[in-house]
This record gives structure tokens, C-alpha cells and sequence, in this order.
């Protein structure tokens, strides 16, 4: 019997199954100092843990959590040994112990730093980390997996997949929720269901933080989201800050635990705080009771780990971030500029999108590079759920093991070679796809075709394990100018789908207009009649209100959008903000002369709108150059030497720099993106080991505004890549920042590397912590004491350039 | 998890540097900031006591604690005192998140949420701090003395937050850089003495800021 199987044969022979209580407490209480670290007694007192073990076995534990909790690389560092080394010992000593009265877990807690982009630890790293832990567990002889007190889905995500990846043992997960139903890093229990479901782990459920009886609306929550058996280890309740003592007897917990069996928990133990008393107790109370299976209703669902999106009705797709026809899309894809990408994402979750496709085709970039990077970018600041849309299986493969959550994956199609490379993919990594009703017969003209090749994907993927629920089909919209017979088709094809397979629907609907006139009206008229029609999920440009206005209207009048208050939400209650202030702008600015003198009053008043609407206009009659270097660069200076003056501060500053940038951005709509505004070119950098880069992006914002162009390697940037940017033979001077002084070295570090290997390039640093005399002592050519000192450096060196 | 109802708007406007009338167009970027601030953090807080076992006036050592806290200040800091608290705040990781996201969408927001987030954490710490006084009832507290004040090791951030179990408690972390994370979160040491001990104004006299603050060269300083 292999050890899936022995795990499944427990969970079937018993009615409960239970596991140990905490392993801190009892070595807290054999002596063991507060704050020490637990995985170095493996060596030192490996008879205090057989007993601990021991007495839990005793106690009713059918599985033991081997010492384990902290072992992987980053924690033992300090200890100078390596996971390599301590588990096989911890594992011996948890097998010596049970004896084959019950099983070993690798105890798997987390990695103890934060991932990306809060924490510098990437994805990729905090898999090779658990990569480590995990085939050092199978070989030393571990059971089974345990990934426990995790309260970053995507930290876990890591974990699961160097499981998965690595070792053939069943996975248990349990996550650390508070009694708001979210972890630390806000996931919600809904979203750890769906994407640990997804990923294929054996069982679910919540350890630590909370006691049973505070823990009850978290299992509730839990019961509703999965099949997966349900595990439930609490704390002993809360401890006294003082004393360390919990405040819940072995008796009392066993008594809450009796009160958890309604919401299906099948796996029980107890965490911080529990003895074998505990165990004993709840060992006692739950024989006398029976497992109540947890069968929830099945629902199509995909997440983020801070929202769930249910496909109960009509949700919006953003359709914006795509390169296709889009010039300054093209131009931020080529240049990295993420930053576009981003106020993408933003724009398009104001106006109302309940998920965004993520599109970054273009032919001549790495287009799997920049979907991780578009991914982790846009993840980290939106909590809508993604649709990863590429035509390249590796692409598809690499976005997806990136994500954080349960996505959609866009596209696969009837063709064979599809339905080969692609439907693995969404089944190992657990997402929802799109199925897209053509072959390798093209597009078939008619509802029937088009149903068959639905049918066809289906079945395709029920055979490979792909569930129902996460099949979205595509029925494809044709251009009505060019085949007007074919809109009906499409409408056809979506309804049968929906009513005859019983499939989620999803449409790009903004394609129907191509070639007419008032395309607006043609979308917004062929939207309602495919949500008549039972479509689920629109693919459309959510910035258009008539479009997404469709959405809400519908989601209203087929009663799905109770009482209307999604639909008051949007248009009632924030009026002035939502639809007001637009329109007052556009109204002032229409009122308003487009002079530079305006321009210039509008760039230091701070307007965006304004100053974008004036530029426009000066555009007609004045050069790009002239309105840069006659209008938006005296406008800047004069907020500039306000700011120095005192009389505005420092947010005031940023404003005028927003204002300017507005104004940026239409010069460059109207040069397509050419870089004919560059005054030269900057690298900025946060220093190695720091995270803090609000400084940076600030001196960012006005060096752009001031027509320098800026290449942007974010924080915590190793030396070398500072070096390899700044070897570009256009920059003639690198920015670097750091807040604090323990980072300060690395800003030494940087310095000195290049300088010594590009000794003209002039160097400006800034920070919290720096001193004029520090910053010269370092190596660094320009102090500067805010943003506008790094720009005065800027200056300086790109006008002694041109003089010399 | 504790709830902040309103957040202490002078002190953050004097983080962003405002001085006397408070621009109209700012105070409109402040109440959108705040409102969003308010939705995104999830303030909480920890702490433990420990008996101090042993002040050696460069080295405290407390019972039971792996933590050792280094350095003549905060020695003095702990002078008289028999025990500490040692307190750890935070505003979460989704304060980490809103600031990403406003800095992509306007960078005058992201001084404004910063600002607001960096006063909304010492609130945190302020009702952490009011918690251990009336644990403490009878007895006498010192001021709040972190990690990086005076000759007080940041290296230390590491055990600090172990001591604190930090990681289980309140989600907070440390860099290898020795950064707290998320970022709005603090530690911090209290002193708990049966004698009155002198308050000492907080901050510039032991700050290793001082020479470099901006509330100094302005005139001021960053606690009141």
C-alpha cells in the first residue's frame, strides 16, 4: 500500500482521526526558553520529544507532527545546520516513537519571512526552500505532509507544488485564520478552498490563533467551500500575556470540538497551548459522536486570496490590459513600463470589473517573462481574480504557476493539439478555462458546429478530471458588418450551451461592432442579448459606463442583484465622485482658454485634468518640445522653488508632478510613443536589502515629469543589476536610496561597483538615514535631501553634457 | 484585531511636512486616503511580559527569553525597572498592498496613505501601550523604546519578534535586511517599575535620527 492510500484507509476506517496537540507548550514546560529554536533539541533532546510524542500517541493521536516546524533553510541558517541534516533525525525520532501506532507528518510551518511584494522573498525561492523540506521528509521516511499555520496562500501555493512536484505523500494544509474569517495576509477561507481543491492536496482546514468555540465561524465557513476532509486544530484558547497560561480547560475544548462535528471535520488536534490531556479529552467526547460528511452545494467560483468571485450571474471581464491595437499598451510592454499596466488594472476595477484578463502579446518581447512579471505585479495590487490569456502553452504554464488564487485560463479550443498541451495545465494547476468553439476546421458557421465543438471540449475535460463547474465556453463573436448572418448563430450556440451542457458562458463582445458606426450602441444591444441569452461572463471594456451599466442593469432586472444594491452602490452613492466629477472638469477645462499660461497654472495648481485637456489642445498648434521645455518644465520649476521656499509641501509637489505627467502622457499619444521628449536617461534604484521605496518612486515621478527618462529596477535590487543597468552608454547618472542604516553598506556596496567599472557615471543617493558627509564619504557624486534635489543633480549632469 | 475609529490627522499632516492651513485640495486627498486606509488596515497588536533577570547597564537579559537587549540606552531605558513588556503592532499587509496600488495610481496619495499609516501604527501602539499600563495597574511604566533608537540594535528584530511569537500572533515578519513585514508595524520595549520612573521626553535625545530629522531641523520633533 502506497502512503496515499494508507492515509485514504485511515480516513475511511475511522470515524475520527486525530492528531497531536502543540509541541512548543510541552517543550516550553520541559525547559526549553522562550524564543528558542525547537529543531536543534532533534540533536540536543531527542528523548524529550519520543516522550512528547509519546504521550500524545497515548493520549489517541493517530498522526504525529514531527519537530519540524521551522526546519527549512532560511531559519536553521543561524543554527549552521541544514533542514538536510535535522529532519531524517526528527523523523526517526517521531517513527521511533509511534512505533507504528500512528503516523509521522512532516510538520511544514511557514518560511518565517513575508513573500514578494510585501517581503523580498520571491515565489520561486520559497518553492526551492520547501523543495528541500519536502524530499528530505519523503526520504528520511515521513508519511505525510503537513502544511500548517500558513496565512499567505501563495507562500502555501509554494509549499503544495514542491509537495506535489517532488514527493508521491498525501498533503494536509491548514491555514491560520482570525476570527474575521481572514488570515494575516487577508485570504479568505473561500479562496483557500478553492485554490488548495484546485492544487490537489488530500485535506483541508484552520490550526492555531483562535480557540475551538471562536474558531466555529471559520469551520462553518469552510464546510460551505469543500469536500475535502476538514481538519480542526485550535489553540487552547487565548494566552495571558503575563503568565503564558491558556484560558481553556482539555474538558472545555473537547466540549467546542463536539460542537465543530455539524460542519463535517473529520481530523482533529489541538495547537498552541494543548497537551495530551487535551487530546485525551477530545479523544473521550468525540467517540460517542459520528462524522457528518460536508457535501456543499457545487458552485463555479475562481479567486484571488482576498476575493472570491462567484459566477452566479452575469460577471464583467475587463478586456483592457491587451496590446491589441493599443500603440501605448505596445509602447509600456516594450519599455517594461508596469506602471502603465497597473493604472490599467486600477482603471478597469473603479469602473466596475469583477475579474481582468491579462493579455501581454506582442511578437517581438519575451511574452513569458513579462506575463510573471505583469502577474505578480498586477496580483499584488488589485484583488480581482485573473484571466491568464496567451496562445502559448509555456506562457499559459508559467502565469499560472505564478498566480495566487484560482484563475481562468484563456484560451483552449477544439483543436487536438489544444486540447493536448493545454487542458493538463488548467487540471494540474486547478483553474477554470475557456473553451473556444472552433477547431481545425475554423470557425463552424452555424449554432450546431459551434455546440459540437462545446460538447467536444467538455467531455474532454470531465475525462481528464477537469470538473463541470470550471468549463467556461467561448461561442465566439463574429464581426456583424462582415457576416450579419452569424450574430444569431453566436447568441444560439451560447444558450444551448448554457441550457443544454449546463456550462458557465463567456463572450468578448466589443468585436460585434468592428467596422460600424456608433459601436458603442451596436455593443451595448448585442450585450443584453446574450445576457438574455444566459451569457455568465462579458468580456468587455469596463471603462465604457453603457457597458457595464448593461451588466448591472440586467444583473437588476433578472432579480440576481437583490434589492438593487449592487446597483444603488454604483449609481446612488457616490454620485459626485463617480459621475460628477468627470463631467465638472470637462466642463471647466471647455471653459477654459488652452494657452501655455493656462497649462502652466493648471501643472502647478496640481489639476490632471486640466492640465491633460489643455495640452491636447496646445498640441494642435504648438511642437511637442515647446510645451515641454516652454510650458511644463517652468511650470515644474516654479512649483519646484515653492517647495524649497516652504511656501507648498512636498505633497503639493507631487501633484504638479501628477498634473505634468497628464500632460506627459497626451505628448506622447500624439508622438506614439517615440522617445523624442528624453532629456537623457536615469537608472533608480532601492538598494539591496531594502524594501521601503516610496522615496524612490517619488524622485521617479518628478524626473519623468521633468522629460528625463527613468529606468526603474524597483528595491531590493542587487548590486550587479544596478551595474548592468547603468553600463547602458546613455546614463550618465544612477539614483540610489535607502531608508535605513543597516542598508546603507549595500548602498556603499553598489557605489563602488559601478564606479569601478563605469567611473564617469555620476552617482546620486538619498534617504532617511544619509548625511551630506556620509553620502560623499561613500562614493556618491550628489547628495540630495528630497526629490527635487535628485532632479537639480539630473539637470546638472545631462546640461554640463550637452555644454561639453 | 482592534478597531481605530478615526486616525490622528495633525500628526500625519505633520509627517507629510504641512505646516499652519491645510490646503484645500490636500485635506480632499486626505479624506479619500483615510477612508481607504481605514478599509485596508487590520490594526493588532501583541505582547509578553518578561521578568528582567539581569541589567548589566551595556546588556539586559530577561528570564526564560532567548532576547537579549544590547545597548547602553536601553539599558538605562530598563534602569529600575523589574520587568518589560516587549510589544509588537501592526496595521497588516493589506496597508502594504493599498500602498502599491496608490503609488501606481498618484504618488501625492501615496505620501498622504503613508503618512496616515505611519500615525495610525503609533495609535495601535498607543492603545497597546494604555493595555500593559492598566495590567500593570499600580505600578510604573516607562515610555515605548524600540529596535534602531539610540545605540538599540535593529539585528536584534529577528529574536525580538520570536520573543513576541509575532509570526502566529500578528503575521509580522523580518527581512533579511532586518526590516519589519508588513512595513507599518513596530516593536518595542515597555519598562515596568514599582518606583516612578522619569519620563523622559521621547525620541531626540537618544534617537539616532537626531542629527538628520527633519521635525529637528524644522524646529520640531516627531512626538508631539
Amino acid at each position: 500500500m502506497d502512503k496515499k492510500e494508507i492515509f485514504r484507509k485511515l480516513l475511511a476506517d475511522n470515524e475520527f482521526v486525530f492528531l497531536d496537540g502543540a509541541m512548543g507548550t510541552m517543550l516550553q514546560a520541559k525547559g526549553m526558553e522562550a524564543g528558542g529554536i525547537p529543531e536543534m533539541l532533534n540533536f540536543d533532546k531527542p528523548q524529550w520529544l519520543k516522550e512528547i510524542h509519546g504521550a500524545y500517541i497515548e493520549a489517541g493521536a493517530q498522526i504525529v507532527y514531527t519537530n519540524t516546524f521551522g526546519c527549512n533553510r532560511y531559519k536553521m541558517a543561524k543554527t549552521g545546520k541544514t533542514p538536510g541534516e535535522i529532519i531524517p533525525e526528527a523523523v526517526r525520532i517521531a517513527k521511533e516513537a509511534a512505533d507504528g501506532r500512528a503516523l509521522a507528518a512532516l510538520d511544514v510551518g511557514p518560511i518565517g519571512q513575508l513573500l514578494e511584494p510585501t517581503g523580498s522573498l520571491s515565489f520561486e525561492e520559497a518553492y526551492d526552500i520547501f523543495r528541500e523540506q519536502m524530499t528530505a521528509g519523503e526520504k528520511a521516511g515521513a508519511d505525510l505532509i503537513v502544511c500548517e499555520t500558513m496565512t499567505d496562500l501563495y507562500e502555501l501555493k509554494a509549499a503544495v507544488l514542491a509537495a506535489k512536484e517532488n514527493t508521491d505523500l498525501p498533503i494536509i494544509c491548514t491555514m491560520t485564520f482570525e476570527q474575521n474569517g481572514r488570515t494575516f495576509t487577508g485570504c479568505a477561507v473561500s479562496s483557500m478552498a478553492l485554490t488548495l481543491k484546485g492544487l490537489g492536496v488530500d485535506a483541508i482546514g484552520v490550526n492555531c490563533s483562535l480557540g475551538p468555540k471562536e474558531l466555529e465561524p471559520v469551520v462553518a465557513e469552510l464546510s460551505k467551500w469543500t469536500h475535502l476532509p476538514i481538519v480542526v486544530k485550535p489553540n487552547a484558547g487565548l494566552p495571558d500575556p503575563v503568565t503564558g497560561e491558556y484560558n481553556v480547560t482539555p474538558e472545555g475544548f473537547a466540549e467546542s470540538l463536539c460542537g465543530l462535528v455539524k460542519y463535517g471535520v473529520k481530523i482533529v488536534g489541538g495547537c498552541c497551548g494543548t497537551t495530551p490531556e487535551f487530546i485525551k479529552a477530545a479523544v473521550g467526547a468525540l467517540r460517542k459522536m459520528k462524522h457528518v460528511p460536508n457535501a456543499p452545494e457545487i458552485i463555479s467560483a475562481v479567486c484571488s486570496p482576498a476575493k472570491t468571485v462567484v459566477i452566479d450571474g452575469p460577471r464583467i471581464i475587463g478586456e483592457r490590459i491587451n496590446p491589441t491595437g493599443k500603440k501605448r499598451f505596445k509602447e509600456a510592454l516594450k519599455s517594461g513600463d508596469t506602471d502603465y499596466i497597473l493604472g490599467q488594472a486600477i482603471e478597469q476595477a473603479k469602473a466596475g470589473a469583477d475579474l481582468l484578463d491579462v493579455n501581454v502579446g506582442l511578437p517581438d518581447i519575451d511574452e513569458k517573462a513579462v506575463m510573471v512579471k505583469t502577474v505578480k505585479a498586477i496580483q499584488g495590487i488589485t484583488e480581482l481574480p485573473l484571466q491568464l490569456d496567451s496562445t502559448i502553452p509555456e506562457v499559459l504554464e508559467a502565469a499560472l504557476r505564478v498566480y495566487n488564487g484560482k484563475p481562468i485560463v484563456n484560451s483552449v479550443n477544439g483543436e487536438e493539439k489544444s486540447l493536448e498541451t493545454i487542458l493538463p495545465l488548467v487540471k494540474k494547476y486547478g483553474a477554470a478555462v475557456v473553451g473556444l468553439t472552433l477547431d481545425e476546421g475554423g470557425i463552424p458557421k452555424t449554432a450546431e458546429g459551434r455546440f459540437a465543438i462545446a460538447e467536444k471540449i467538455m467531455n474532454r475535460a470531465l475525462s481528464m478530471g477537469i470538473p463541470k463547474e470550471n468549463i467556461f465556453i467561448d461561442c465566439l463573436t463574429l464581426t456583424a458588418s462582415a457576416e450579419q448572418e452569424g450574430v444569431m448563430e453566436t447568441v444560439k450556440a451560447l444558450a444551448r450551451v448554457k441550457n443544454e451542457l449546463g456550462l458557465k458562458t463567456v463572450l468578448g463582445v466589443s468585436n460585434i461592432s468592428f467596422g460600424l458606426p456608433n459601436r458603442e450602441l451596436i455593443n451595448a444591444n448585442f450585450l443584453q442579448m446574450c445576457l438574455s441569452h444566459g451569457l455568465d461572463l462579458p468580456i468587455i471594456n469596463p471603462n465604457v459606463p453603457a457597458m457595464t451599466g448593461a451588466v448591472r442593469a440586467y444583473r437588476l432586472l433578472a432579480n440576481i442583484d437583490k434589492n438593487a444594491a449592487e446597483f444603488i452602490e454604483a449609481y446612488n452613492a457616490a454620485p459626485t465622485a463617480a459621475m460628477a466629477a468627470p463631467a465638472a472638469t470637462a466642463a471647466s477645462s471647455a471653459n477654459k482658454e488652452s494657452t501655455p499660461e493656462s497649462l502652466i497654472a493648471a501643472v502647478c495648481g496640481g489639476l490632471k485634468g486640466e492640465s491633460g485637456s489643455i495640452t491636447k489642445e496646445l498640441l494642435k498648434s504648438h511642437e511637442c518640445m515647446k510645451i515641454v521645455d516652454e510650458m511644463l518644465i517652468p511650470a515644474l520649476d516654479k512649483a519646484g522653488a515653492d517647495f524649497e521656499s516652504g511656501r507648498i509641501f512636498l505633497p503639493q509637489l507631487i501633484l504638479a508632478a501628477g498634473a505634468a505627467q497628464a500632460a506627459f502622457e497626451e505628448i506622447k499619444k500624439s508622438m506614439g510613443g517615440s522617445k523624442g521628449v528624453s532629456k537623457g536617461k536615469v537608472v533608480l534604484a532601492t538598494v539591496k536589502g531594502d524594501i521601503h521605496d516610496i522615496g524612490k518612486n517619488i524622485v521617479k515621478v518628478l524626473l519623468e515629469n521633468y522629460g528625463f527618462e527613468v529606468i526603474d529596477l524597483g528595491r531590493d535590487v542587487p548590486y550587479e543589476d544596478v551595474l548592468n543597468a547603468a553600463l547602458d552608454e546613455e546614463v550618465k547618472l544612477v539614483g540610489l536610496s535607502a531608508l535605513m542604516t543597516t542598508t546603507l553598506k549595500a548602498m556603499e556596496e553598489t557605489i563602488a561597483l559601478v564606479k569601478s567599472n563605469k567611473p564617469e557615471c555620476r552617482i546620486v543617493v538619498g534617504g532617511a538615514v544619509l548625511t551630506p558627509e556620509y553620502a560623499m564619504k561613500i562614493g556618491a557624486d550628489y547628495y540630495a535631501k528630497d526629490a527635487k534635489a535628485t532632479v537639480d543633480a539630473a539637470r546638472e549632469v545631462y546640461e554640463t553634457e550637452v555644454r561639453s | 484585531m482592534i478597531e481605530l475609529t478615526k486616525i490622528n490627522r495633525a500628526e500625519a499632516f505633520r509627517y507629510m511636512g504641512l505646516k499652519g492651513d491645510i490646503p484645500e485640495n490636500i485635506s480632499a486627498l486626505a479624506d479619500e486616503c483615510e477612508s481607504r486606509l481605514m478599509n485596508a488596515a487590520a490594526p493588532k497588536f501583541h505582547w509578553v511580559y518578561a521578568d528582567i533577570s539581569e541589567n548589566s547597564g551595556d546588556v539586559v537579559t530577561l528570564s526564560g527569553h532567548r532576547l537579549v537587549l544590547r545597548g547602553k540606552d536601553i539599558s538605562e531605558h530598563l534602569s529600575g525597572c523589574f520587568g518589560a513588556a516587549l510589544m509588537c503592532a501592526t496595521l497588516g499587509d493589506g496597508v502594504d498592498k493599498l500602498l502599491r496600488a496608490v503609488q501606481a495610481e498618484d504618488m501625492a496619495k501615496a505620501v498622504t496613505v503613508d503618512a496616515f499609516a505611519s500615525a495610525a501604527v503609533e495609535q495601535v501602539c498607543d492603545i497597546a501601550e494604555r493595555e500593559i499600563g492598566e495590567r500593570f495597574a499600580g505600578k510604573f511604566t516607562t515610555w515605548r523604546f524600540s529596535p534602531g533608537y539610540g545605540d538599540f540594535p535593529l539585528e536584534c528584530q529577528g529574536d525580538f519578534l520570536g520573543a513576541v511569537n509575532a509570526m502566529r500572533t500578528v503575521g509580522v515578519c523580518v527581512t533579511e535586511g532586518g526590516l519589519l513585514t508588513p512595513t507599518k508595524s513596530v516593536t518595542a520595549v515597555i519598562g515596568i517599575s514599582e518606583r516612578e520612573v522619569p519620563r523622559k521626553r521621547r525620541g531626540c535625545g537618544t534617537c539616532n535620527m537626531r542629527d538628520k530629522c527633519n521635525f529637528r531641523k524644522n524646529g520640531g520633533h516627531c512626538n508631539g
